[in-house]
């Protein structure tokens, strides 16, 4: 019970992060993005070749960084791979969804959000193979916290949700205290009198697909080192991501936060109960009953 | 060749001449038996299947046919479609009139046809191909009437070959993850009941959905109770994810796996380090001279090894079905001639061989009373009461270089071991 508790911390963080890229973008740009998760693919995958161009340059820097499997190279990797990731955010925001938005309503932007995800993980399996990949082969022991009740936790997965806990309140900072900030919230509350003020739209937006896409390889390199990396993140992780952004009530980062713990925490702890082939149904059941009871979400706001 | 092989291969020649003057007189009486065959001819490797069955009923056409009478196969196309299937079905039940039917390939397809065509016209049907373990709860459920066979070997083989593996290295208790399909289910499910049967306590059975984004809480649950080893009827993809989170977390790496994780993409994720104590087993083709002089017939016959899947089960399915036909008499009855496969594959019967002289020689043998052990493609066929055949098995591991097998189980063993856990 504890250790479902545990995992579901664990994993929930990683949710969590791509949860925010999308609640915002959903709130400011106004559409569910169903590609929002592929960006998790990109930085995973971007992570990788970084990491194996820096192991090779530099050999010294493919060393882990104990307990962890995390090596200097990936961790340097991460900080390009989540600039790679950013850039393909805005590429196709650029190429896809600017102008679809400009001739198109939210609906055709869904639509648009599905064939880029189904392109983009194409890509990714034509470029890499559909193979599973590892940033490490090596297994590294989960560390025994408590013998009765018999608690295990990994390094990695540790590493992960403090790291993503840090992430999480730079950007909480970053959005209550700076001017930057304020104009982010000011475009998502209304763009037309947000740019009457004086803030340029386009770099607004520009701003939410860096963000978001730096998020999203952040969460993409902590599921590749936590679990595996195959082109098909982006399918697997796309519903528990959109089922925390929904709990957590559309735009709202903190929402998103909790979600993504609510999703991680209810999937391991179903298994508690339920018998394991009906685990995927449990963050949709969550859905549904939240929706039910607060149909904005936890933390949304009802918009005209 | 030796004076040995000469001789007998003068004899059936004698024989065959002999029973061709027969053949000719009842062709004289334009003298025709239909059988059918329903199988996915539109697929690729459906075609070599259907191929093939022509082939045996070619064979036996030169050697005089079926109790005096030419046989022609009806060949109709299922489109891997249940109801193109059942249809196809239908029409040679109903407008053909046959007796018998062979297929279908697919278990979805094999199963409406024997449930809504087969079983209620009294028709027997022969399987290639069909796997699923479906078909042998619907015989223990007395569904089939007896009139359901198939020359494929269940998942049953697979399991009672892991559960063979734990009881030699003395495991007592262990934990179970199979994937959440229907193969998965069928190997979940009848290896648990076999290490029961053994003794062995199962800990834990999981299923493991496909693209779950983690199976951490799946392992958690496997891990609870503490078990010695750990059996995964699982595909490389999630089998990956669950060992090493599985070996992570402290997991036993005494592992037995099933034919899916026989793959070099396992072995260098997982690492082979963490392999050494892992066992694997696998479904193989019999090493016995009958298999070995089907592989020289059909090469000899279409110009290249019979590669493709099910096409031993498919000649063996045809023949036996002949065999039957033969053994059952002119005009018998889809009932009769089910019930004279026992009498052609009696493991104390004369054996046969497994081409146009076999099938002569049959003909003398089972005219006189007698029984027959058909010795084909696929080894010794012998059905269980549910219709089902069992097949050798390999056990094998990782090694450096990929991967080895460590033993062959032979069919007797196999059966042998079966027999000995019911």
């Amino acid at each position: 019970m504890i250790q479902s508790l545990l995992d579901g911390i664990l994993v929930g963080s990683i949710l969590s992060l791509g949860a925010i890229g999308l609640t915002m973008a959903m709130h400011m740009l106004r559409f569910a993005n169903f590609a929002h998760a592929e960006l998790l693919s990109i930085g995973a995958y971007a992570a990788l070749v970084f990491d194996g161009l820096f192991s090779a340059l530099f050999p010294p820097l493919a060393a882990a960084i104990a307990p962890l499997s995390l090596t200097w190279a990936l961790s340097l990797a991460i900080i390009i791979s989540m600039a790679v990731t950013a850039g393909s955010a805005i590429l196709v925001d650029r190429f896809v969804f600017a102008r679809v938005r400009a001739i198109g309503g939210e609906l055709s932007m869904v639509f648009a959000s599905f064939g880029v995800a189904l392109v983009l993980r194409n890509l990714i399996s034509l470029i890499f193979g559909l193979k599973t990949q590892l940033y490490s082969q090596d297994i590294v022991f989960a560390v025994v916290i408590s013998a009765d009740p018999l608690l295990l936790v990994k390094p990695d997965q540790v590493f992960a949700l403090v790291a993503a806990l840090v992430i999480m309140l730079i950007l909480h900072l970053v959005l209550s205290r700076t001017t930057l900030g304020y104009s982010l919230r000011a475009v998502a509350e209304n763009p037309t009198l947000a740019q009457v003020s004086g803030i340029r739209l386009s770099r607004m937006i520009a701003l939410i697909w860096i963000i978001g896409g730096g998020l999203a390889a952040v969460a993409g390199v902590f599921y590749g080192l936590t679990n595996q990396i195959s082109p098909v993140i982006g399918r697997d992780l796309v519903l528990p991501i959109f089922a925390a952004t929904i709990v957590g009530g559309i735009g709202s980062i903190y929402g998103a936060v909790l979600g993504g713990f609510l999703v991680g925490i209810a999937s391991n702890l179903a298994l508690v109960i339920l018998p394991s082939g009906y685990s995927p149904a449990v963050p949709f059941l969550i859905i549904l009953a939240v929706l039910l009871i607060r149909p904005n979400g936890l933390f949304g706001e009802a918009r005209e | 060749m030796n004076g040995n092989s000469m001789k007998r291969a003068g004899f059936a020649a004698g024989l065959a001449a002999g029973l061709m003057t027969l053949g000719n007189a009842a062709m004289a009486q334009d003298c025709t038996t239909k059988i059918g065959a329903v199988l996915p001819t539109s697929v690729d490797w459906g075609r070599p299947i259907a191929e093939t069955a022509q082939y045996v009923v070619d064979q036996v056409n030169e050697v005089g046919g079926v109790a005096g009478c030419q046989i022609e196969m009806v060949l109709r196309d299922s489109q891997v479609d249940p109801k193109v299937g059942v249809d196809a079905a239908k029409a040679l039940v109903d407008l053909d009139g046959v007796k018998v039917l062979l297929g279908a390939v697919s278990s979805g397809v094999s199963m409406p046809i024997l449930t809504s065509v087969t079983v209620p016209a009294g028709v027997m049907q022969m399987s290639c191909c069909s796997s699923s373990s479906a078909f042998t709860t619907l015989s223990e459920e007395g569904k089939t009437d007896g009139l359901w066979f198939r020359t494929f070997a269940t998942s049953g083989v697979q399991a009672a070959t892991g559960a063979m593996v734990a009881k030699e290295q003395g495991i007592t208790s262990i934990a179970i993850m199979y994937k959440n399909d229907d193969w998965g289910q069928d190997i979940g499910r009848i290896i648990a009941e076999d290490f029961a049967a053994l003794g062995i306590t199962v800990t834990g059975s999981v299923a493991l959905n496909d693209g779950a984004p983690s199976y951490r809480a799946e392992v958690t649950e496997a891990l609870r109770g503490q078990p010695e080893a750990l059996y995964l009827a699982l595909y490389p993809k999630e089998g990956i994810a669950a060992v090493r989170e599985w070996i992570s977390l402290g997991g036993t790496q005494k592992m037995i796996v099933a034919n899916a994780l026989k793959s070099d993409e396992f072995r260098d994720s997982v690492g082979l380090q963490f392999l050494g104590d892992t066992l694997g087993t696998d479904t193989a083709s019999p090493r016995v001279a009958s298999a070995d002089a089907f592989v020289t017939q059909y090469t000899d016959r279409f110009g290249g090894a019979p590669n493709g899947p099910g096409l031993a089960n498919s000649y063996d399915a045809t023949m036996i079905a002949l065999l039957a036909m033969e053994a059952a008499g002119a005009d018998a009855t889809g009932d009769e001639i089910a019930a004279a496969i026992p009498r052609v594959t009696d493991p104390n019967g004369t054996p046969i061989t497994a081409d146009g002289a076999g099938f002569a020689a049959a003909v003398d043998v089972l005219k006189a009373g007698g029984t027959v052990q058909y010795q084909g493609a696929t080894g010794n066929v012998r059905f269980d009461a549910n219709g089902d055949v069992s097949a050798p098995a390999v056990i094998w591991g990782f090694t450096e270089d990929g991967i080895e097998e460590k033993r062959y189980v032979s069919l007797e063993e196999v059966d042998a071991f079966i027999a000995s856990m019911n």
